[in-house]
């Protein structure tokens, strides 16, 4: 109690200095002579390792400031968190991290070596991608309410990237909320789940939308339903869960983050930095193909952000059964 | 059909200190196994086997150490009827091979690349007499000084090369 | 024909000049970055990728499909010399090729793989172009009990990728079947056997376990009895080129080796290990040298090798057109083309035909080009084996310790390496084959977890395997396989004394 008290006291107190900080105007450019390397959470090959190598590659075109991308994948994210934390606060070592490490690992696991909030400079935040409900054209189920009818009578299976992946998270908020239980086949990632739905013996699957743009255009799936608070301009024919009186907002955003101490002042030409790139025409085209809707927020911003989703998160997780 | 005369000629001659002799070790290889596969039945009963419908965590661990702890036994008959003939343990070359992986394990991240390498090397190198100390010394320089061309410098992979400097 | 003007198309695509650069340097630098131990075509793609993203998606998939076999050639280069496969199928390679070369043939060896791994990469890419969309479709009508289906024949044919047996075959298997399962459960998120060690939860990577099994062991056992150079290698050119009869005893296992690698390529995430060892298993029933496999002979080393290059092409076909990465190094090139804005998938044929044609034609000229640029350097790499051991042992180590340092930046891989190095000395000093292990290592997990969805979606009936007429299929032919090995072992019981077959096995290890 008195240590989170602490804790809270110390955030606030950081919260405080990074308000004052004169250098909140600080230039895009390059903030190390080192290389910087953007530690991923994933092997090569994710979106987020894509999002990271084209950050890399910006960073040193546009700004001259050179960066690797080091892919440190294991335990959901949290190998890669931990390693951050434990490097120089100098800003040459970051992560692109996601829910899995910051707001899914806290809830999941028994302990966790390191501090999601305070044990790290939350940087900047980039963006966020939200999964949908997918079933067989072949069912007849068109909406929502065909959706609810139908599975209440016959429990379906449903395919999700992996136990405690967001889909998997959304699969089991979306049975919570509906009352329902349907029959949760875990995949390696979401493309062997796809291709068993499209085998004809997965009923339905929840991934992330957009990827799938093409599935739904060639009538090979039917969109139920989409995680986000808003409709996803790419998909403007597929309803949100929200508009459909169902409160479920299952988002997973990817955001950029360092060890903890890093100095206001780096903090924030590197915030300046990459808001800089992910505001280039050509990669806000990338991230829209990726299904990312991008959004700007400064270091505290997203500091406050990611504090929130822990809450947030905290009932979903608990309720899929993986906590430990 | 393939020229080879017979697997056995052409072979350089069996070098010294090679001299075969009986031993229990394949015995001893069919007990161990039936040992793991014990750990892996237990194991997967306190796992839980769950049922047809949703095979349990331990199911699968279940089933494959039942099957090898029948087959541990067969092997282990097997074995113990014809008794194989095996060369003697070479515990100088295991023991420095041993230490040079452990001390590279233990240097990488504390000193770096560079150090670590040099290390091992002349760990490694122990079991061999016909290397000087400066020889062993100059071989750990060599590789140490390639290993930092290739892996750093050519194909840029996220090691420091030397740590604190 | 419209597959031969596609073709053709294609063809001038790749023949651009700045295409064959990409693809030269793809295999150059895959060969290269191949050889090094523990280093396969998973890393080699991701350094190689930063460098794609300033060329146009056509001349980045040519280049990197050449770093991918290029990785892959290099690999079998490796465990051929050293006896350090970094994959499961080039572990089947070094069952045939390590004796050659320590009788000194391994020039025979390299050239053979050479030529093998053309005539293999050569029968998938006709399948490639021939037959892509029937091949999609059949990835397609595999649900997951026909999956486990072919996962078990590929077990039952991995017992027979050993030289101890068909006992102590399975028996491996079955083990390596077991450490699979280490590491957090892929249905219910639980641990099994991690002992509390977090390095364990994603469970233990299969570089690690062949390093540690093969390479480590390898060297352990060699410093004393290897003294390097001490086995004169034929370097002089005439003797890289097998003779007339092993000419002619390359060429069934070849085709036999590329049709088979070129089906099972086509599935994702077994393909090229299941390819390599039904391919050697057969291989091992039908050829007429099938006494001496196991000691070095060169259908043998021929035969894995076209079966993975030709099982190496038609993974591209899941991964293009169904966007399925049958392999990590293929989740990577679906990252590159996405970087480009093109979603693999059923449309990607009719929408980039320049993309995927001029794929197909750069496997043509790739594989060319990987032939021309081996064959001199065969000469260098059998050299290798001239330098004295005291100076190669030591080296070796540390390229182990450092290419399995790079699969996850992470100083305990290196601690498992060696305690799977000491336990993979013992093994070899009683004959506990490493190969049936290290593939059942591999296929274990995904067998598990194509069994667990397989009942799952059937909602617990059984019959499901018995019902799919694919599953049905696979699983009688591995019934009668197993009958026959175990009618065919107590007939050899009762005319052989087991004795003999102990001396035959001492070759390969003296």
């Amino acid at each position: 109690m008195i240590r989170n008290y602490l804790k809270s006291i110390g955030a606030s107190a950081m919260a405080l200095s990074l308000l004052w900080a004169p250098s909140a105007m600080a230039e895009p450019g390059a903030w190390s002579d080192e290389p910087v390397r953007i530690v991923v959470t994933f092997p090569p090959g994710g979106a987020s390792d894509l999002v990271a190598r084209l950050l890399a590659q910006y960073l040193d075109t546009e700004f001259g400031q050179k960066a690797v991308v080091d892919n440190r994948p294991g335990a959901a994210g949290t190998v890669a968190a931990d390693y951050v934390a434990q490097q120089d606060p100098d800003g040459t070592t970051l992560i692109l991290a996601n829910n899995a490490p910051y707001t899914i690992a806290p809830t999941r696991f028994k302990s966790i070596p390191y501090d999601p909030v305070n044990g790290a400079t939350h940087v900047a935040y980039i963006g966020a991608s939200a999964p949908g409900l997918f079933v067989q054209p072949s069912a007849g189920i068109k909406s929502l309410e065909d959706y609810i009818t139908h599975v209440k009578d016959t429990p379906m299976t449903y395919g999700s990237s992996g136990v405690g992946s967001i889909s998997h998270i959304l699969g089991e908020a979306v049975d919570a909320s509906l009352g329902v239980e349907s029959i949760h086949v875990p995949y390696k990632g979401s493309s062997p789940a796809i291709q068993d739905f499209r085998a004809g013996v997965l009923e339905s699957f929840y991934d992330l939308a957009v990827q799938n743009s093409d599935m739904i255009e060639d009538k090979e799936a039917v969109a139920i339903a989409i995680a986000s608070s808003v409709r996803n301009p790419e998909l403007p024919d597929v309803p949100t869960f929200k508009e459909q009186g169902y409160d479920i907002v299952v988002e997973n955003w990817v955001g950029l983050s360092g060890p903890a101490g890093i100095d206001p002042a780096t903090v924030s030409k590197i915030n300046e930095t990459v808001l800089a790139v992910f505001a280039n025409p050509e990669v806000q085209d990338r991230l829209t193909e990726l299904g990312i809707t991008h959004r700007a927020m400064d270091s505290q911003g997203y500091t406050d952000f990611v504090a929130n989703q822990i809450e947030v998160w905290a009932p979903l997780i608990i309720a899929t059964g993986i906590a430990e | 059909m393939s020229t080879e005369p017979s697997n056995l000629q052409g072979q350089p001659a069996p070098p010294k200190g090679s001299s075969r002799a009986q031993s229990w070790g394949g015995e001893i290889g069919a007990v161990a196994l039936f040992a793991l596969s014990l750990i892996f039945i237990f194991g997967g009963l306190k796992l839980g086997l769950g049922s047809f419908f949703r095979l349990g965590t331990g199911a699968f661990p279940f089933i494959s150490g039942s099957i090898l702890a029948v087959l541990a036994i067969f092997v282990g008959l097997h074995e113990w009827r014809s008794k194989g003939l095996s060369h003697p343990p070479d515990w100088i070359s295991f023991l420095a091979i041993v230490a040079a992986i452990a001390i590279f394990a233990s240097t990488a991240d504390r000193l770096g690349l560079v150090p670590a390498v040099f290390m091992s090397v002349i760990i490694a190198s122990f079991p061999d007499r016909s290397l000087s100390l400066m020889g062993k010394a100059i071989l750990g320089a060599i590789v140490s000084a390639a290993c930092w061309v290739l892996f750093i410098r050519l194909l840029n992979l996220p090691f420091k090369a030397f740590v604190g400097m | 024909m419209d597959i031969l003007s596609s073709f053709y198309s294609g063809l001038l695509v790749v023949l651009e000049p700045h295409n064959l650069m990409y693809c030269f340097i793809g295999v150059f630098v895959g060969t290269f970055i191949g050889v090094l131990p523990g280093i396969g075509s998973m890393a080699a793609i991701a350094m190689i990728l930063p460098l794609t993203f300033y060329l146009e998606p056509t001349s980045a998939l040519v280049m990197i499909a050449g770093v991918y076999y290029g990785a892959e050639y290099g690999g079998s280069i490796a465990s051929i010399l050293m006896n350090i496969p970094g994959t499961p199928a080039a572990s089947i390679t070094a069952i045939e090729g390590y004796p050659m070369a320590k009788k000194g043939r391994a020039g025979v060896a390299l050239f053979s793989t050479a030529t093998a791994s053309f005539g293999g990469g050569m029968i998938g890419m006709i399948v490639m172009a021939a037959l892509s969309p029937s091949l999609a479709k059949l990835a397609l009508s595999f649900g997951p009990a026909d999956y486990f289906a072919v996962i078990l024949l590929g077990l039952i044919a991995a017992s027979a990728v050993s030289n101890g047996g068909a006992l102590k075959g399975i028996t491996m298997v079955v083990a390596g079947l077991m450490l699979g399962t280490i590491g957090i459960d892929l249905t219910t998120g639980d641990l099994r056997y991690t002992m509390g060690i977090p390095e364990l939860r994603d469970g233990v990577h299969i570089v690690i376990v062949a390093m540690g099994l093969f390479g480590v062991s390898e060297v352990i056992a060699s410093i004393r009895t290897n003294k390097g150079g001490s086995i004169a290698q034929k370097i002089d050119y005439n003797h890289f080129y097998p003779t007339r009869e092993e000419w002619k005893s390359l060429f069934a296992p070849i085709m036999r080796g590329g049709a088979i690698g070129s089906v099972f390529g086509a599935l994702p995430g077994t393909g090229q290990t299941i390819a390599a060892a039904i391919a050697y298993a057969v291989e091992k029933r039908v050829n007429r040298a099938k006494n001496l496999f196991g000691t070095g002979v060169v259908p043998g080393v021929a035969v894995p090798e076209a079966a993975n290059n030709s099982a190496t092409q038609t993974a591209f076909i899941p991964t293009l057109t169904l966007g399925v990465p049958g392999s990590p190094p293929m989740a990577i090139v679906i990252g590159a083309l996405m970087i480009y804005g093109i979603t693999p998938g059923p449309r990607l044929l009719t929408e980039e035909p320049d993309l995927f044609w001029g794929l197909v034609a750069s496997f043509l000229v790739g594989n060319v080009m990987l032939i021309i640029l081996n064959i001199p350097l065969i000469g260098i790499w059998v050299r290798l084996l001239q330098i004295p051991y005291k100076y190669m042992y030591p080296t070796i180590i540390v390229l182990i310790c450092i290419g399995v340092y790079s699969l996850n930046n992470n100083v305990f891989d290196i601690w498992l390496t060696l305690i799977i190095g000491a336990v993979g000395y013992w093994m070899k000093l009683y004959k506990f084959e490493p190969a049936p292990l290290l593939l059942g290592f591999v296929l274990g997990p995904l067998m598990e977890e194509q069994l667990r969805r397989a009942m799952l979606l059937s909602r617990g009936d059984p019959m499901v395997f018995l019902e799919r007429p694919i599953s049905a299929t696979l699983i009688a032919i591995t019934v009668a396989v197993l009958i026959y090995a175990f009618y065919a072992a107590i007939r050899a019981k009762k005319i052989t004394a087991s004795t003999s077959s102990e001396v035959q096995q001492e070759g390969p290890n003296t």
